[in-house]
């Protein structure tokens, strides 16, 4: 026992050492950090919370709803929960540099696994943790509970989570041993594909938007039918759902919690025999070395120069470099599947909306359907930013914390550091233009919007590209993260947070200074409202702030980019 | 105190170290030499317990390091070629957790770690976090630790990668040290004056395989030479060397 609280000390004591920085050592990093969470979890209160309340309105059938919306909770966490386990695993059982100094030293492997288990849980879960609570503080405030619903949250909460993880990482011991570690990458992949899978077989099944509109439906039988949430016993997402509900509605106690209490402590002791059994034949195996089977394809190699042909050679080998690195490290593209799931959720949601289904003589805000339709594609172009920050965070940010320690082969060479901030923009600029461009071009085919909304639309997208891109070239420049052993972890530093912040009020003020002129387009297309000499005058005004906005965006903090990486030493 | 028997690694079709048997004895520097790729550190990560055999059999102090993991590696200190560091934790909290890793007595250990700072010159620096430390310090702090719990045998991979004359100096004395106090080490390297002053007894491994053994002077009656780099070159095919610096003469 001693053994396993020690192998806990040093993530203990790093994890206090990081969060009790003084301010004057960047310490307000922390608590900005802090704050924003707060931010966010009081919102989710509130969303949540708005949400439930309408859901429990429904006459008759509001207790059965609020049921069905707490197994769409517990599933969507359970799915994530095991991809989550998975890749930390994979990490914390496997790729962590610690494992050099324990692997020697006279520790059971059975205490390893226990320790590492705590880790796993703790940096897969504690984000579904957090986001739990306020979900299950809106149901108290609406169900208004005797007290002990409130620890019972936290017991049912814990072997919830030890559930997946013990899961995660069975799969992660079976999955490095089937697979040769060199091939990592390749299970890193078929990872993410079967998350995508789930993500969309589980928005498929559950339709959450179908909860507070039981009127679409002609039959009771068909709305229930609809809203189908997998309802099995072998479920923990169910067991635990039906360990939460009979104290909401106070009716009686839940049997299941004992099952769901003996999956949360069987499994993991089911874990340490397979760590028994196969830890030390897999963990051997992922120490053996990589092999670059695809960027070393001549095919590969002939494209990549043919691609950076008509750039300057410093520019052409940074950019060779660059890409080459990014197929060889499956931490980099790994991620890709993951923003992958979540643009495919995006386009999907689209395609959800009921719009067809709006009566042809609604009138809202001054609009008709066709208005509407436009309103909305406009407003999908904040949506369609956001993602394009979100994608740019993983990939356009780390761009100069991913030269790592190798840093100084670029400041001793002859190439200047405006040279190459540039080659990392203009790297990272074409292939999310065209991700953001697709984006926006298909969400808004789904939309069936006009031809005038489709071309302000991609014309918006475009600059706000640039200024997204340029944010992150050179935010990602100002707060370098040279010695970060996980490249994952480059973005969810203070750096990474300052861009987002600063790309959502771009996105935002961009949006805002477009609302006015885009509705009186869209006006004036859909109900043929004149535009005056005096209203073009104001558009054009707006837009030519959008421009400078984002040319702004795109050239101010590149430029402190370069400054800044001059005056590292 | 250390026994390889027919000790063999393939990765996949490669095969790194191939039936490799040789015994440490109690008390003497073994140095395991080979140019680079020969086997040398696939050979030491099993013999930490880093990598799991093929085949073949290690056993450290009678311990059979498959079989009696913790009793092994107990015996045994470890000395990487690229040590890797808490960068967050002192130099004195790393080592806290090194005698809690080998569950060392505590007041015992607390006097040990301060002796092993003050001989390594790191009393002043035990307070600081070590990725506020240099190169040399790390080096020597991971050394500390490996010999904290007072091994039998120390298990070192490159011992001199990356040190100052000073640094490299150090290690030598200490070696010395280790040895007159009956201590058995069990080196790699590919610095050859570092073996010829060090080792009692010399292995060379050449694609995994060990070619030769012995004294030095065995060595150079073996191979018919009056300097042990040209021993060294002609066994494991070195003399390509020449034609190299040929081919750079233009």
């Amino acid at each position: 026992m001693r053994a396993f609280f020690l192998l806990l000390r040093p993530a203990f004591l790093s994890m206090r050492r990081r969060i009790s920085i003084k301010p004057s050592e960047g310490g307000l990093q922390t608590q900005v950090i802090l704050i924003i969470g707060l931010l966010f979890w009081v919102l989710t209160f509130f969303g949540f919370n708005f949400f439930l309340s309408h859901v429990m309105a429904v006459e008759e059938f509001g207790d059965i709803l609020a049921r069905k919306l707490m197994a769409m909770v517990f599933l969507t966490f359970f799915f994530f929960l095991i991809f989550s386990n998975i890749i930390t695993a994979l990490s914390t059982y496997f790729l962590s540099d610690d494992l050099n100094i324990l692997w020697p030293s006279p520790v059971h492997i059975i205490t390893i696994y226990y320790a590492r288990l705590v880790e796993t849980v703790i940096d897969s879960s504690w984000m579904i943790f957090v986001f739990a609570v306020p979900v299950l503080l809106s149901y108290g405030v609406n169900y208004h509970p005797s007290w002990t619903y409130y620890p019972w949250c936290i017991a049912v909460l814990v072997p919830f989570i030890l559930v997946p993880a013990s899961l995660g990482i069975m799969a992660t011991m079976i999955l490095v041993g089937i697979f040769p570690a060199r091939r990592l990458r390749d299970i890193l992949a078929l990872l993410a594909l079967i998350f995508i899978a789930g993500i969309i077989l589980l928005v498929r099944l559950l339709q959450p938007e179908k909860l507070i509109n039981p009127d679409a439906f002609t039959s009771l039988v068909g709305y229930f039918n609809a809203i189908h949430v997998p309802d099995s016993v072998y479920l923990p997402s169910i067991w635990a759902t039906d360990s939460l509900m009979p104290l909401l509605m106070k009716k009686g106690s839940a049997s299941v919690f004992h099952i769901l209490l003996l999956s949360g402590l069987a499994l993991p002791i089911l874990g340490s025999y397979l760590a028994e059994w196969l830890y030390f034949a897999t963990f051997s195996k992922a120490r053996e070395a990589k092999k670059a089977r695809l960027t070393r394809l001549e095919i590969f190699t002939s494209l990549l120069q043919l691609l950076t042909r008509p750039f300057h050679p410093s520019f052409q080998a940074l950019m060779e470099k660059d890409i080459r690195g990014f197929f060889r490290d499956p931490s980099q593209w790994s991620q890709i599947f993951i923003l992958g799931s979540m643009v495919v959720l995006y386009l999907y949601n689209f395609k959800l909306l009921p719009l067809n289904r709006l009566p042809d003589n609604i009138f809202v805000f001054g609009l008709t359907k066709e208005g509407l339709q436009n309103a909305i594609s406009f407003l999908n172009l904040a949506l369609a930013g956001f993602v394009t920050a979100g994608v740019a965070v993983r990939f356009v940010f780390p761009s100069v914390s991913l030269e790592g320690k190798s840093f100084w082969i670029l400041r001793s060479s002859p190439i200047t550091m405006r040279r190459l901030l540039w080659s990392k923009f203009w790297m990272s600029f074409v292939p999310l233009l065209i991700l953001a461009e697709g984006l926006v071009y298909l969400s808004n085919r789904f939309l069936k919007v006009n031809d005038v909304v489709m071309v302000l639309s991609l014309v918006t997208i475009f600059f706000m590209t640039f200024g997204i891109v340029g944010l992150g070239t050179g935010i990602g420049a100002i707060y370098p993260r040279f010695n970060v052993e996980n490249v994952a972890k480059i973005a969810t530093g203070f750096g990474g947070l300052v861009f987002m912040l600063f790309s959502i009020g771009f996105i935002a003020i961009v949006v805002y200074l477009e609302a006015g002129p885009a509705y009186r387009i869209i006006l004036a297309q859909t109900r043929h409202f004149p535009l005056i000499p005096k209203v073009v005058a104001r558009i054009t005004f707006h837009f030519s702030l959008v421009l400078a906005l984002s040319a702004a965006c795109f050239y101010l903090p590149i430029r402190l980019g370069i400054r800044s990486l001059e005056r590292i030493e | 105190m250390v026994t390889l028997q027919g000790l063999t690694k393939a990765f996949g079709k490669f095969i790194a170290v191939d039936q490799l048997s040789l015994e440490v004895k109690n008390g003497e520097i073994y140095g395991l030499l080979g140019p680079n790729g020969a086997g040398k550190t696939t050979t030491f990560r099993m013999v930490a317990g880093l990598l799991k055999p093929t085949s073949g059999t290690i056993l450290i102090g009678g311990y059979d390091i498959l079989k009696n993991p913790i009793e092994a590696k107990r015996t045994m200190g470890f000395l990487p070629d690229r040590p890797f560091l808490y960068e967050k934790l002192t130099g004195m909290e790393f080592l806290d957790f090194i005698v809690g890793l080998y569950g060392m007595d505590g007041n015992l250990a607390q006097r040990r770690i301060a002796d092993l700072l003050e001989a390594f010159e790191l009393t002043e620096w035990g307070g600081e976090l070590i990725e506020s430390y240099s190169h040399g310090m790390k080096q020597r702090l991971v050394i500390a630790s490996a010999l904290l719990h007072q091994p039998k045998v120390i298990v070192v991979d490159e011992p001199m990668v990356g040190l100052d004359p000073k640094g490299a100096m150090l290690i030598k004395k200490l070696f010395r040290k280790m040895k007159a106090e009956g201590l058995t080490i069990f080196m790699s390297t590919h610095t050859l004056s570092v073996a010829e002053e060090l080792c009692d007894r010399i292995g060379i491994i050449h694609e995994g395989k060990l070619i030769a053994e012995g004294t030095l002077e065995e060595l150079k009656k073996l191979a018919h030479e009056k300097d042990f780099s040209s021993v060294f070159l002609k066994l494991t095919g070195g003399e390509d060397v020449d034609k190299t610096v040929k081919t750079l003469e233009v």
